[in-house]
């Protein structure tokens, strides 16, 4: 270890159940809510804000992203930046035609 | 770094200049791995996106043949599952090789308990005819509650999204045998453990993509 220039983060088991203990929650709230009946477009809405911040918690703390270094949380984002623009490029053809191609 | 023989273990590679340089590049990798992973899932992603704006009936008709409770059981043994890798990590980081070897066989056993949920599922599924694309063949019970005409895309998208996952959670569980069996020879310590990291990384994406997974599939009204 001594050699080491800096020590990789050590997570305490404390930490680690709360996230756990959050993401179960989230998951139990992420049901309950799906039964309430929300209006069309905000029922999606709310159920991504939940899926996004469950994501994060994944990401930035069993993945280790928030003591990493800066350069893999851009790779992160790097790919979701990518698949916006592949969504975003695909949907402008696909709501914008006159008629669904029919065996689809 | 002052003495440089002094800090290269057995573990790292001539063309490494240290044991902490060799881990990160090897993070990194996994990192630029994770990324093809996301666009691969991301194409599959496209396609739900692209049929949902077309045909959102179908969407919240459909979703009620798959069962809310069984895919919410399957999302909290998948995040249980994370929280023993992120624990299995900590033990090696510690150099507790018994906590890793147990954090392991216990997220080994979860991922099994996920892949048997998701073939009682499927079983019961293609069991009424609820098979995807030109295999679409449903009772006329099911028929009856769900006659959109496009019903088989939506079981194509489902089966196709849950199916590559679920090869994803068969290949975790090979790696993370192949883990227990190496910590057992004694390959990893605090020092070196990277393909412990390495694969934990892998299998969090999995619970990634499944919690992404598990509202829109499962949860539309």
């Amino acid at each position: 270890m001594s050699e080491h220039n800096h020590e990789h983060h050590v997570a305490t088991a404390k930490q680690l159940w709360l996230i756990g203990g959050a993401l179960f929650v989230l998951t139990i709230l992420t049901v309950v809510v799906s039964s309430i009946p929300i209006p069309a477009p905000f029922d999606i809405i709310t159920a991504l804000v939940i899926a996004f911040g469950k994501a994060y918690l994944v990401a930035a703390f069993f993945m280790g992203l928030y003591w990493d270094v800066k350069f893999n949380s851009m790779l992160l984002i790097g790919a979701l930046v990518f698949f916006i623009l592949m969504v975003t490029v695909t949907l402008l053809d696909t709501m914008y035609r006159q008629d669904v191609v029919p065996s689809f | 770094m002052a003495n440089h023989s002094a800090s290269h273990p057995a573990h790292v590679q001539h063309h490494f200049v240290d044991s902490d340089q060799q881990f990160e590049s090897a993070k990194m990798g996994m990192w630029v791995f994770l990324v093809n992973e996301i666009l691969f899932f991301g194409g599959l992603f496209c396609a739900y996106i692209v049929f949902r704006a077309w045909y959102p009936d179908l969407f919240s008709q459909a979703a009620l043949e798959l069962n809310k409770v069984w895919g919410g059981v399957n999302t909290v043994v998948l995040i249980g599952s994370s929280l023993t890798v992120a624990m299995a990590i900590r033990s090696a980081q510690k150099n507790q090789i018994r906590g890793l070897r147990i954090n392991l066989l216990i997220t080994i056993a979860l991922a099994c308990v996920f892949m048997v949920i998701k073939y009682f599922e499927y079983e019961h599924k293609l069991h009424l005819g609820i098979a995807p694309g030109m295999f679409w063949n449903p009772t006329p019970e099911v028929l009856a509650e769900l006659s959109h005409p496009k019903a088989n895309i939506f079981f194509g998208i489902y089966y196709m999204m849950t199916g590559v996952h679920g090869l994803h959670v068969l290949v975790g569980i090979g790696l993370m045998i192949w883990l227990y069996i190496r910590a057992g020879k004694g390959h990893f310590n605090s020092e070196y453990y990277t393909p412990v990291e390495i694969t934990g990384l892998y299998w969090h994406l999995v619970d990634l993509i499944w919690i992404f997974l598990f509202p829109l599939l499962y949860l539309i009204e």
